[in-house]
C-alpha cells in the first residue's frame, strides 16, 4: 500500500467512526478531526476532561506529531498523527485549578494500553472463555440491530448496565432506553456508591447531590473517614482547598482531626488521630454535637432542618454523652469533649464524613449525624464550611433500590443487556451472584475497550472510543461551588477500529426510527453537546461569552467548557420529608467471638475502586502509605501480629461468612488492633495481561448487607485470619520508620 | 638439607619442563573448561544487560568488586615481598621469591579485569583511557577508579619486569639444555644471556632499583583501592584508616595465598629438598603478624564508629555486628584472627600442614572481609526509606564467573611452572654454593656478588 | 550571575498523594521495569515520596516526604565518576550526560540519598504504549545511570521561549512535572540567586531545612517543616 493512502486515511480516520451514521462527510471531516496539522516536535495544549474518576478534573493534553503504527481498512501501517504525550490539569478549571492525580496522570495509558479491544468482536466459543473472532462495524451494528428489533416488537427486554453518566452521555442512554419502554432498568453501577450521603444530604438539606468543602477556609476540620485528599468525592480540589488551609493565610493553620480505625492518606496528614470504629462516626459526631449542647458553645436552636431527624436532639443527645460513647469506641472521653470545645472555639469548623462511615449498616444514620453536626456548628452554606453547587440533583433517578437487586431484577424479564464499561462481577460480593445473574441473559452486547471479569460475558462487542477519542462534557457536582460545564473535543484521531458509544447509540435510533428516532434529534453526540450548552450562552458573568451560538461553541471548546463567574452556592432549605434515621447501632456480619476482625476494603491511591489495575503506571507506583507495587496485602497491627506470630509477608489467609481470600501481612502502625484492611484493585481474573492473577479482590469475600436505603455496606463484614506460608510483598520503601536507624527494619 | 650438585639442582628444577604426565593435563583441561563456563556467563551477560547479575538499587557493587579488591590484594603476596626479603637479604627467601613474584602478575591481571566485568557498558571500558579523542572529553582525574587504573597499571608493568630480570639467567640455562624449536625461544628470551661479570653487575643492579620502586607503588595501589570506598560518603567507607587497613589485608592474604601456592608446588613438583619447613615457619611468622595487624586495624575502625555512635554509621556496624550479616562477620573473625592466631603462635603447629590450613582460613576471612566493607554499607545507607527491599543475592552468573577467575589463576599457575622454573635456579645455587664459581654454563658468578657475599 | 535553580517543598502541604511521582514518570520517559524486577529492587522513582510512621495505632503520626535529587552544590556523585557523565552546570544541576556513561555505578554509591537508579536491561515499552513517550526527552539503555533532571528540558524551553520574546524569565514561569501537578501547591522551583523569587523567599523561612545536611552535600531543594496546630507563628 502506498504511503501517499495512508495520508489518505489519516485524514479520514476521524470521520470513519461516524460516516456511516451520517450524511454530509465534509461537514463531518472539519468536526470529527482534531486538528491534524501539527508541527513536528512542537507541542500544542488542547482541553479534556479526566474520566479516571467522577470527580471531573479539567485537563489540558500536549499533542505533538508520533509516527503511529495502525490498522486501517484492515491494512497495518505506520501514519503521522497527533497523538496525546502528557496530561496536565487545566489552570482555568475551576475544579481542580490545573492539579491532578495519579490516576489522572496515568489516564494516557488507558488510550494507548495493549490490550485495548481494537475493533468490534463477537463471541467465538463459550461465554466466559474470551474467545472472539472480530467482525466488521457493518456486521456488528446489524447483529445489535437485529436483537434491538427483536426486544422492540415485544416491547421489553431491554437493559442497560453502565458505569455512572456524564453529560449528555446520560441524556443520550435514558433518552434511548425510554424509547424502548418506561420501564427499562438503567443501572449505574459503581462499587464506591455514594448514594447514601447523597440521600442523607436530600433529607437533611434537600440536596441529593455530594457536598462541597471549603477547606481553603476552614479553620477546623472533622473528617469522619473521609479520605478527601485521595479518593473521595474531588479530592484534587480538595487537596487544593487542603494546602491553602494549612499555608494559605499567613499566621493561620487549619486543624484536621480525622476519625477512623484504618489510618487513610488524609488521616496520614491529620493533626490528630481519633481510633473510630467501623459504624460509630455517627455516634461520635453525635457525641461532640452532645458536648456542644451541653456545654452551651452553640444554642440548640442553632441546629436546623439537619437536625430535626436526628432521635433526642431537642432533648441534647443525652444517649451520646463522651463517658457512653468512649465506652463503646474505646477512645478517651476527655479527647472527645477537648476536640468538640476547639471546634466550636476555633470556626469555621466543618465536619465531613466518608465512605467507609457511610457504607455501614447504620450509613444513613450516620451521614445525618454529621449533617446535624455541622448544622449545629454553624458551617452550612458558609465559606469553610459545606456547601451545594448543583442545581441538578445527581442519581436520584437511581432510587434508593440495591444495586445488587436491580442487577437481580434483570435477568428475569431482559432478553438484551447493553453494557458499558461497568465490572460488576469483580466489583460485587461473590455472595451476590452477579455473574450468574448476568450469564443467564440471552444476549449482552459490551461496549467497554477492555475485557475485564462482566464484559468477557458479552457476545457482542462494540469498543467505545477512548476518552481522548471522545467527545466528552461534564456537569461535576462536586469540587467547586461554580456552576460548571466542561467540554471537550477529541484530542486525537482514534487509533484503533472503534467508534464512541454515544454516536453508536444515535446511529443505531436513526436506523431504527420511530419514536426511537424521534426520541434523540441530534445526528452526533457533538451535537447533543452543543444542544446542552445553549443555555449558558445567555447567562450573564460567565467565563466563555460568544455572539452567537456557534461563536459560543467554538469558544468553549477551546476554553475547555463554560463556567459561572461568581461561585453558585445553593441555598440550603430543608426538604420537609425528613424522616428520622434508623440504625443507630451498626450490625456487622460475622459473630465477634468467630470472626475477630472488622475487614475493610480501602479505595486505592492509585487502583482507586480496582478499574484502573490495568495501567502498568498505577502498577508500578509505590502505594504511599505501604509502598507496595504490583501486589496486595493485608494491613494488621504490629501487636495483633505478634500475638498471632505473624511476621512482614506471610501469607494471610482471611475468611468470613462468605469467602476467603489470601494475601501477605502488611504489618503497619496505622490500623487498629481489632481490624484488619485491604485496598481494593488487585485480585482481577480478567483485566488485561497487566492485571489479572494478580493478588486477591477483598471485594469477593464481603457479606451482601446493606446500608438503610439500599447500598452495599461493604464496611459491615467480619473476618478471622490465620497463617498459610509465605507471601510475596513487593515494596519500595525500605523501612516504615526512622527509628529503625540502628535496628532491623520492621 | 643435603648438599646438591648444581647438576641435581638443575635436574630438579629443570624436571617439570621437560616431562608432562597425562594427571597434568586433565587437571589443566579441568581448570580451563571452568574458565570458558565463566567467559560464556560473562558473553550472557553483556548479551541480555548486566542485571542479570544480582545487584540492584542500592546495593550497586556485590561480587564483582569484591573479587576486584580481594585479588588485587592476593597480588600484594608476590612483589611486594619479595622485595622486602631482597632488600633486606633474607637469604631463606631464595627458593620463595619467584612462585611469590608469579602470583602478583597473574592475581593482578585478574583482578583487574573485574573493573571492566561488573560494568554497565564492558564495550566502554576504554573510555578510562586518555587519549585523544573526538569527544574531547579527557577522563575525569578526580575519579578513584581513574587512579585505580593508572595505579594497576604501573604495578603490573613493575612486577612484570621484576619477575623477568631475575629470569634470564635461567632462560639461558634452560637454552642450554633445549634442543630444535624450544631453543630458538629461549634463547630469544635469554637476552644473549653469557652470564659475564658485566652482566651479573648489571642484572643486581637493576633488581635492587627495580626492589626499592616497587615497594611504594604496591602501597599506593592498595591505598588507592580503599580510596574507592573512603572518598565517598557512605557509613563505614568515610573513614581515614582505610588505606593502612586494606594495606596490611592485602599483605596479609598475599602471605596466606603464597603460603598456600608453595605447599602446592611442594608436592605436585616434588620440590621438598627445596622448599622447607623452614621457608613456611618464617612465612608463618609473618602471617601472625599481619593477622594481629589485621585484627588491630579491624577493632580500631569498629571502636572509632561505635564510640562516635554516629547513626547512619551505627546502623551499618550492628547491621553486620548483630544483624542479618553477623554470620558471615564473625565467620570472617574465626577465619582471620581465632584459626591462625593460636596455630602460628603455638611453634609446635607452624608446621607446613598448620601453615597451610591457617592460610587457607585467611584467604577465605579476606574475601568475606571485601564482602563486608562493600555490602552491608549500601544496604543501609542514611535515609531508611531507600534502604534495600530485597536483600543482595549473587545470581549463578556472578558466582560462575567467580569461579572462573580461581580457575584462571590455577591455571596460569600450572602453565607458567611447565615453562619457566618455579625456583630461581641460580639464586638457589648462588645461595647453596658460594665457591660455585663457574659451576655451570652461564652461571659464571662475579666475584663479590651478592651471592658471594653470604 | 548565572542563574541557580532551586526547590522548596514544603511539607506542611504535601499530602504525600504522588501526583508528583506519576507525573515526573509520565514526564521523564521512565521506564516502567514489571513485578519480577521491582521485587529486586529495580524499579525507577525519580521522585519517590518517603513515608514513616511515628508509634502505633491509635497514636500514630506519619511522615511524607517527597525525595528527588537534591541537585547538591557539592555532589558526591560528581567528583568520583570517571568520564564527566555526572557532572556540575552553570546553572547549579547535577547534570547526567547518559551518552557518556559507562556504568560503574559508583556514583549512585556516593549519593547519600540513594536517589540515582540504574537501567539494567534495556527498556522497551509493549506497543502502543510508546507513542506516549516525550520526544523532548531521550530514552536510557542498558547499564546506563539516570536521575531527576529538575526537568531541564522544561527549563530550556522556557529560556528559549523567552530569548525568543526577547524578555527575562519570569519566576515561576518554569515549572518541573512534578511542580506543575501538585495539588496541594507543596513544590515551589525557580532561580534562588534571584532574592525576589518565591523560591528564594520560601528558602528564607525559618521553617528551612535541607535533606542530610550534616553530609555536606549543599541541596538545592529546601525543605519546610511541618507546622502543629498552634504553630501557626512559623509561616
Ligand atoms: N583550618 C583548621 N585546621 C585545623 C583546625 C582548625 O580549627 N582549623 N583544628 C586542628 C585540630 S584542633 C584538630 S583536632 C584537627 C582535626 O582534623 P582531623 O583529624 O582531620 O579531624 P576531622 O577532619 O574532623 O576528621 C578526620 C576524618 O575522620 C573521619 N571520621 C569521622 N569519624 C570516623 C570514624 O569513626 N572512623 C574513621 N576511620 N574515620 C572517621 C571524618 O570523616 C574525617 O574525614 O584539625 C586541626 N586543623
Ligand atoms: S480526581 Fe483524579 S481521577 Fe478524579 S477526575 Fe480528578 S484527576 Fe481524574
Ligand atoms: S504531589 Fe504534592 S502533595 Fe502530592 S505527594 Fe507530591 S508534593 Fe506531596
Ligand atoms: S542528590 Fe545524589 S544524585 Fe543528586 S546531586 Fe546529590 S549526590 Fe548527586
Ligand atoms: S555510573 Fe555512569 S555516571 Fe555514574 S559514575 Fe559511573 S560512569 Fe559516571
Ligand atoms: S523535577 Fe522533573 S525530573 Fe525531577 S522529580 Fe520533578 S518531575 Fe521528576
Amino acid at each position: 500500500m502506498q504511503r501517499r493512502d495512508f495520508f489518505k486515511i489519516t485524514a479520514a480516520t476521524g470521520a470513519l467512526t461516524v460516516l456511516e451514521s451520517c450524511g454530509n462527510p465534509d461537514h463531518q471531516l472539519i468536526r470529527f478531526i482534531p486538528d491534524e496539522d501539527l508541527t513536528p516536535g512542537e507541542a500544542t495544549w488542547k482541553p479534556s476532561i479526566c474520566t479516571m474518576c467522577g470527580a471531573g478534573c479539567g485537563t489540558l493534553v500536549r499533542v505533538m506529531q508520533a509516527e503511529a503504527e495502525v490498522v486501517r481498512n484492515g491494512l497495518l501501517g505506520t501514519i503521522k498523527m497527533g497523538a496525546a504525550k502528557k496530561i496536565e490539569g487545566n489552570p482555568a478549571h475551576p475544579v481542580n485549578k490545573g492539579r491532578l492525580c495519579p490516576r489522572g496522570q496515568a489516564a494516557l495509558q488507558v488510550t494507548y494500553h495493549p490490550d485495548r479491544i481494537k475493533g468490534p468482536m463477537a463471541l467465538n466459543g463459550a461465554r466466559g472463555s474470551g474467545l472472539y473472532q472480530s467482525i466488521s462495524w457493518d456486521e456488528a451494528l446489524k447483529r445489535l440491530m437485529a436483537q434491538l428489533n427483536a426486544v422492540r416488537e415485544n416491547k421489553s427486554g431491554l437493559a442497560v448496565l453502565t458505569v455512572p453518566l456524564h453529560g449528555q452521555r446520560r441524556e443520550v442512554v435514558y433518552r434511548f432506553t425510554k424509547a424502548f419502554g418506561q420501564d427499562v432498568p438503567v443501572v449505574e453501577f459503581e462499587f464506591l456508591d455514594r448514594r447514601s450521603a447523597y440521600y442523607a444530604n436530600m433529607q437533611s438539606f434537600g440536596y441529593h447531590s455530594p457536598v462541597v468543602v471549603d477547606f481553603s477556609q476552614s479553620n477546623y476540620v472533622l473528617s469522619f473517614g473521609a479520605d478527601f485528599l485521595g479518593t473521595w468525592n474531588s479530592p484534587v480540589a480538595q487537596s487544593v482547598g487542603y494546602g491553602e488551609m494549612r499555608k494559605g493565610r499567613p499566621g493561620q493553620r487549619g486543624k484536621l482531626v480525622q476519625f477512623e480505625a484504618r489510618v487513610s492518606q488524609t488521616g496520614a496528614n491529620a493533626d490528630e488521630l481519633v481510633a473510630c470504629p467501623p459504624g460509630m462516626e455517627g455516634a461520635m459526631a453525635l457525641c461532640l454535637a452532645h458536648v456542644i449542647l451541653r456545654d452551651k458553645l452553640r444554642p440548640m436552636s442553632a441546629g436546623g432542618a439537619a437536625t430535626s431527624s436526628i432521635p433526642g436532639w431537642t432533648t441534647g443527645l443525652t444517649d451520646f454523652a463522651p463517658e457512653k460513647t468512649a465506652a463503646l469506641a474505646h477512645v478517651d472521653a476527655a479527647k472527645l469533649v477537648r476536640i468538640a470545645h476547639e471546634a466550636a472555639a476555633s470556626g469555621p469548623a466543618v465536619a465531613i464524613i466518608g465512605d467507609i462511615a457511610t457504607a455501614q449498616t447504620n450509613g444513613l444514620f450516620n451521614a445525618m449525624a454529621v449533617n446535624a453536626l455541622n448544622e449545629l456548628l454553624g458551617s452550612v452554606g458558609k465559606p469553610g464550611g459545606i456547601q451545594f453547587s448543583a442545581p441538578f440533583a445527581v442519581g436520584d433517578h437511581l432510587g434508593s433500590l440495591s444495586i445488587a437487586s436491580q442487577i437481580a431484577s434483570l435477568d428475569r424479564s431482559t432478553k438484551v443487556l447493553l453494557l458499558n464499561g461497568a465490572n460488576p462481577v469483580f466489583a460485587t460480593p461473590t455472595a451476590q451472584g452477579v455473574r450468574e445473574t448476568l450469564e443467564k441473559i440471552p444476549f449482552i452486547a459490551s461496549f467497554g475497550s477492555f475485557l475485564d471479569e462482566t464484559s468477557i460475558l458479552a457476545d457482542l462487542v462494540l469498543p467505545d472510543n477512548s476518552p481522548l477519542e471522545s467527545w466528552l462534557d461534564d456537569t461535576p457536582e462536586s469540587g467547586t461551588t461554580h456552576l460548571v460545564a466542561s467540554v471537550a473535543a477529541p484530542v486525537m484521531s482514534t487509533l484503533h477500529n472503534t467508534k464512541p458509544m454515544p454516536d453508536v447509540l444515535l446511529s443505531v435510533a436513526q436506523q431504527l426510527g420511530g419514536d426511537v428516532a424521534k426520541a434523540l434529534p441530534w445526528k452526533t453526540y457533538d451535537e447533543a453537546v452543543k444542544a446542552s450548552l445553549a443555555q449558558y450562552q445567555k447567562q450573564t458573568g460567565g467565563s466563555v461569552t460568544g455572539k452567537d451560538a456557534d461563536d459560543f461553541w467554538t469558544k468553549v471548546q477551546a476554553a475547555g467548557g463554560w463556567w459561572s463567574g461568581e461561585s453558585a452556592g445553593m441555598p440550603i432549605h430543608a426538604s420537609g420529608k425528613a424522616n428520622p434515621a434508623k440504625n443507630v447501632a451498626p450490625q456487622f456480619d460475622g459473630d465477634a467471638s468467630q470472626y475477630p476482625f472488622y475487614f475493610l476494603p480501602f479505595a486505592s491511591q492509585m487502583f482507586y475502586d480496582g478499574s484502573l489495575a490495568h495501567l502498568p503506571w498505577m502498577q508500578e507506583a509505590p502505594d504511599p502509605l505501604s509502598s507496595a507495587m504490583w501486589s496486595t496485602w493485608v494491613e494488621i497491627h504490629p501487636q495483633t501480629a505478634q500475638k498471632l506470630g505473624i511476621a512482614q509477608a506471610d501469607l494471610l489467609e482471611v475468611t468470613s461468612q462468605h469467602g476467603t481470600l489470601q494475601a501477605p501481612a502488611m504489618i503497619s502502625p496505622g490500623i487498629a488492633p481489632d481490624a484488619i484492611a485491604m485496598p481494593l484493585g488487585q485480585g482481577h481474573e480478567q483485566y488485561t495481561r497487566y492485571a489479572s492473577g494478580r493478588g486477591a479482590n477483598p471485594i469477593s469475600i464481603l457479606a451482601p448487607l446493606t446500608t438503610e436505603n439500599g447500598a452495599l455496606a461493604w464496611g459491615a463484614t467480619r473476618v478471622k485470619i490465620s497463617k498459610a506460608g509465605k507471601g510475596k510483598l513487593i515494596l519500595f520503601g525500605g523501612s516504615l520508620r526512622e527509628a529503625d536507624i540502628q535496628n532491623e527494619p520492621r | 638439607m643435603a648438599q646438591k650438585t648444581p647438576e641435581q639442582i638443575n635436574d630438579d628444577l629443570l624436571r617439570p619442563l621437560q616431562a608432562t604426565s597425562l594427571k597434568y593435563k586433565l587437571i589443566l583441561a579441568f581448570f580451563f573448561a571452568i574458565v570458558v563456563a565463566a567467559g560464556l556467563a560473562f558473553a550472557h551477560q553483556i548479551d541480555y544487560g548486566i542485571g542479570v547479575a544480582g545487584i540492584r538499587r542500592p546495593v550497586f557493587w556485590g561480587f564483582y568488586i569484591t573479587n576486584f579488591v580481594f585479588w588485587i590484594g592476593l597480588s600484594h603476596a608476590g612483589t611486594l615481598i619479595s622485595a622486602i626479603l631482597r632488600l633486606c637479604n633474607a637469604t631463606w627467601r631464595r627458593p620463595v621469591t619467584r612462585c611469590a613474584e608469579v602470583i602478583t602478575v597473574f592475581a593482578l591481571s585478574i583482578g583487574a579485569t573485574f573493573p571492566v566485568i561488573h560494568l554497565g557498558r564492558p564495550w566502554l571500558a576504554f573510555w578510562l583511557f586518555p587519549y585523544p579523542s573526538e569527544r574531547g572529553i579527557w577522563p575525569n582525574v578526580r575519579s578513584p577508579l581513574l587512579w585505580d587504573f593508572f595505579a594497576i597499571n604501573t604495578y603490573l608493568l613493575g612486577s612484570v619486569t621484576f619477575l623477568l630480570l631475575p629470569m634470564i639467567p635461567d632462560f639461558a640455562l634452560v637454552r642450554d639444555r633445549a634442543m630444535g624449536f624450544r631453543k630458538k625461544i629461549y634463547s630469544a628470551l635469554s637476552l644473549g644471556w653469557t652470564g659475564t661479570p658485566k652482566q651479573w653487575h648489571r642484572l643486581e643492579t637493576a633488581m635492587h632499583i627495580m626492589a626499592i620502586a616497587v615497594i611504594p607503588v604496591a602501597v599506593s595501589v592498595h591505598s588507592i583501592v580503599s580510596w574507592d570506598f573512603a572518598m565517598a560518603p557512605v557509613p563505614m567507607w568515610h573513614s581515614t584508616i582505610f588505606a593502612p587497613y586494606f594495606v596490611a589485608g592485602a599483605i596479609f592474604s598475599g602471605i596466606a595465598a603464597l603460603i598456600i601456592a608453595m605447599a602446592l608446588l611442594r608436592k605436585f613438583l616434588h620440590l621438598e629438598e627445596y622448599l622447607l619447613p623452614i621457608h613456611f615457619e618464617n612465612l608463618g611468622k609473618l602471617l601472625l603478624v599481619m593477622s594481629l595487624l589485621w585484627f588491630y586495624f579491624v577493632a580500631s575502625e569498629r571502636l572509632t564508629a561505635w564510640y562516635g555512635n554516629e547513626p547512619s554509621e551505627m546502623t551499618v556496624l550492628l547491621l553486620t555486628q548483630r544483624g542479618s550479616f553477623s554470620p558471615l562477620f564473625w565467620t570472617m573473625v574465626f577465619c582471620n584472627f581465632l584459626i591462625p592466631f593460636p596455630i602460628l603462635a603455638i611453634k609446635k603447629f607452624r608446621t607446613i600442614t598448620g601453615c597451610v590450613i591457617a592460610s587457607i582460613g585467611v584467604v577465605i576471612g579476606m574475601w568475606l572481609e571485601r564482602f563486608l566493607i562493600i555490602v552491608p554499607s549500601l544496604s543501609r545507607k542514611y535515609l531508611p526509606y531507600a534502604w534495600v527491599t530485597a536483600p543482595y543475592r549473587p545470581t549463578w552468573v556472578e558466582l560462575t564467573i567467580t569461579a572462573g577467575t580461581f580457575a584462571a589463576m590455577v591455571m596460569l599457575y600450572m602453565l607458567f611452572s611447565k615453562f619457566i622454573p618455579i625456583i630461581s635456579v641460580w639464586e638457589l645455587k648462588a645461595g647453596q654454593h658460594p665457591e660455585a664459581e663457574g659451576a655451570v654454563t652461564g652461571h659464571k658468578l662475579p666475584a663479590g656478588s651478592e651471592a658471594g657475599a653470604d | 550571575m548565572a542563574r541557580q535553580w532551586g526547590m522548596v517543598i514544603d511539607l506542611d502541604r504535601c499530602t504525600g498523594c504522588e501526583a508528583c511521582v506519576v507525573a515526573c514518570r509520565a514526564e521523564n520517559n521512565i521506564a516502567t521495569v514489571g513485578d519480577d524486577q521491582a521485587a529486586r529492587g529495580r524499579a525507577i522513582h525519580w521522585l519517590r515520596v518517603e513515608r514513616y510512621y511515628e508509634g502505633d495505632f491509635p497514636d500514630v503520626k506519619v511522615k511524607f516526604m517527597p525525595v528527588m535529587c537534591q541537585q547538591c552544590g557539592a555532589a558526591p556523585c560528581e567528583p568520583v565518576c570517571p568520564t564527566f557523565a555526572s557532572y556540575h552546570t552553570e546553572e547549579g544541576l547535577n547534570g547526567q550526560i547518559y551518552n557518556r556513561c559507562i556504568g560503574t555505578r559508583y556514583c549512585s554509591n556516593a549519593c547519600p540519598y540513594n536517589l540515582r537508579f540504574f537501567n539494567f536491561y534495556n527498556a522497551s515499552w509493549d506497543k502502543p504504549l510508546d507513542l506516549q513517550l516525550n520526544p523532548d526527552v531521550s530514552v536510557r539503555g542498558v547499564g546506563v545511570m539516570e536521575k531527576c533532571t529538575f526537568c531541564v528540558q522544561r527549563i530550556k524551553a522556557s529560556e528559549i521561549q523567552a530569548e525568543a520574546e526577547k524578555r527575562p524569565l519570569k519566576d515561576g514561569e518554569v515549572r518541573p512535572a512534578c511542580v506543575q501537578s501538585c495539588p496541594t501547591r507543596a513544590m515551589v522551583f525557580g532561580d534562588l540567586n534571584d532574592p525576589t523569587s518565591e523560591v528564594a523567599r520560601l528558602a528564607r523561612s525559618n521553617r528551612a531545612t535541607k535533606l542530610l545536611e550534616e553530609v555536606g552535600t549543599l541541596p538545592q531543594v529546601t525543605y519546610l517543616k511541618r507546622d502543629s496546630w498552634n504553630g501557626a507563628e512559623n509561616s
